[in-house]
């Protein structure tokens, strides 16, 4: 679910949405989304010193989670 | 057309009304109003009526409207009622994506037009879970409008900004706001020690400054780096 929407944020903002894929790291207590863009849209999930990406790990943690586990983001180029 | 205008000095108040008509000091004539010299516990006051010959500067001009400052010393500009259904494709695409966003966080919710102003659109969500999508000090709603805003510039609208509201939230954190402002400013006066408020975003830290800009003997600067800095309050005194 925070799969979906990372996948949906990210596809919104980027140039080209098809570049975008999000793979998820299931860990013991916490899930990780590495999300990948296309190499010119990095700096549009980014943002200006992280300003998206930040706002994207507040939105991620206030997400309603089933499970007690921690999602972290990772955006990798 | 008649405009009126206030400053300190009959010069400012000249230079504000060529800056807000967007007109060169030849274009228009003024009528002083009312005039009173600065004293040494109180501020200069001119108020200035212009008459410009033109019907047309009335579109020139930014359309702003005037803060009405009530008795409990609350500054909130007046808004009409709007239609909540987005009015065109633009409107309906950042509505859109706020509620995919919010329902994908796993909250049901509904989203509406709260207001719409010249470069400006208000967004309301209404979900039972409001208090989590507003969050700590409306954290997760900034976040929220952040998004939204980034989203409505790339749609080729970076000049309009989007504001996302729950539960009123922002119109109680201004008053809020400007309450801890002035009875912080008591305390300042009070104890002539500065006074260091908790970080606040560049829009919170506004509302202080000019809540707090008309009072004669007290400042306030900000302090720090990044998007979250302090503002001080201090004792500046009398002197001129």
């Amino acid at each position: 679910m925070e799969r979906d929407l990372v996948e949906y944020i990210a596809k919104s903002l980027v140039d080209d949405p098809s570049g975008v894929s999000v793979n998820v790291v299931e860990g013991e207590k916490s899930t990780i989304l590495e999300l990948r863009v296309a190499g010119d849209d990095i700096g549009k999930v980014i943002g200006k010193h992280g300003r998206i990406a930040k706002a994207v790990r507040t939105i991620l943690s206030a997400a309603a989670t089933k499970t007690q586990k921690r999602v972290v983001l990772e955006i990798l180029d | 057309m008649v405009h009126e205008f206030e400053g300190k000095t009959e010069r400012e108040a000249i230079d504000q009304a060529a800056a807000e008509l967007g007109l060169a000091r030849d274009e228009f004539d003024v009528e002083i109003v009312e005039s009173q010299s600065g004293g040494i516990f109180k501020k200069g006051r001119v108020v200035i009526r212009v008459h410009t010959r033109e019907a047309h500067v009335e579109n020139r001009r930014v359309e702003r409207p005037r803060a009405t400052r009530s008795e409990e010393g609350m500054v909130r500009a007046p808004r009409a009622m709007a239609e909540p259904v987005p009015a065109d494709e633009f409107e309906a695409q950042v509505v859109d994506f706020t509620k995919t966003v919010v329902e994908k966080m796993g909250y049901d919710c509904t989203v509406s037009v709260l207001f719409r102003e010249p470069l400006k659109l208000g967004l309301k969500i209404d979900s039972e879970h409001a208090s989590i999508l507003i969050g700590k000090k409306g954290k997760n709603l900034d976040a929220i409008q952040l998004l939204a805003n980034v989203y409505a510039g790339k749609l080729g609208r970076e000049d309009t900004r989007i504001i996302v509201d729950s539960e009123n939230y922002r119109i109680r954190r201004e008053e809020s706001l400007v309450r801890m402002a002035y009875e912080t400013a008591e305390t300042v006066r009070r104890t002539r020690n500065s006074v260091l408020l908790e970080p606040m975003n560049p829009f919170e830290r506004r509302i202080i400054h000019t809540t707090l800009n008309d009072i004669v003997d007290i400042e306030t600067k900000s302090e720090g780096e990044g998007l979250y800095k302090q503002v001080r309050i201090l004792w500046k005194g009398l002197r001129r």
